[in-house]
């Protein structure tokens, strides 16, 4: 992708990933993690910030560190490389508030272009999904390779 | 050989693996997340592929 993101590491089933947000606020490590779920093959998205001194992670945190597009950039990233390892992989995600839906909306668009060439988008709306549209409000999402 | 900023162009990016990041994976983080994509798999399922 043309934007920049950060630099991955992740285990080697690529369902967990780390990398080190840079900014004004300094040095944030943050975990996206990909869970499995009740449906073999469909998988939950999350990300946020780690707490080095608890080693809890916390998905509401607002980390204002100026990067929020590189974030944004490194997760699809992410998604790339956990769907490359098995292509039929869904993988779900929406926000821990509205604002935060609003947020990976916002990415999602950003991305779209380039995006929609390699996945099927989904959002869903009303208690059905639909293919993703810009400028529609979401209140989740969900991929998978073409 | 590639620049790091040709490998960064790729959309499939170059990772590194890290063992200890097998921890995560166990844990029950954004547990409340999983819990409510479960639920949408219940109520709502699949979309429909058109093929």
């Amino acid at each position: 992708m043309k934007l920049p993101r950060y630099e991955l590491t992740a285990e080697k089933s690529l369902m967990v990933f780390e990398f080190t947000s840079e900014g004004p606020k300094g040095q944030i490590p943050k975990l996206i993690k990909l869970s499995e779920t009740a449906l073999k093959g469909f998988y939950n998205l999350a990300f946020g910030d780690k707490n080095l001194e608890s080693g809890n992670i916390d998905d509401s945190v607002i980390s204002n560190n100026g990067d929020s597009e590189q974030v944004l950039a490194t997760v699809v990233s992410a998604v790339y490389a956990f769907t490359e390892m098995e292509r039929e992989n869904w993988v779900y995600a929406t926000g821990s508030t509205k604002s935060r839906t609003r947020l990976y909306r916002m990415g999602i668009t950003k991305y779209f272009e380039e995006v929609k060439e390699d996945f099927l988008i989904f959002g869903l709306k009303e208690g059905e999904w639909e293919n993703f549209e810009k400028d529609v409000e979401y209140t989740a999402f969900l991929v998978r390779r073409k | 050989m590639k620049t790091i900023e040709e490998l960064n162009e790729k959309k499939i990016p170059i990772v590194r693996i890290d063992k200890s990041l097998e921890k995560y994976k166990s844990m029950p983080i954004f547990q409340d997340k999983v819990d409510m994509a479960n639920e949408v798999l219940r109520t709502v399922g699949l979309p429909k592929l058109v093929k």
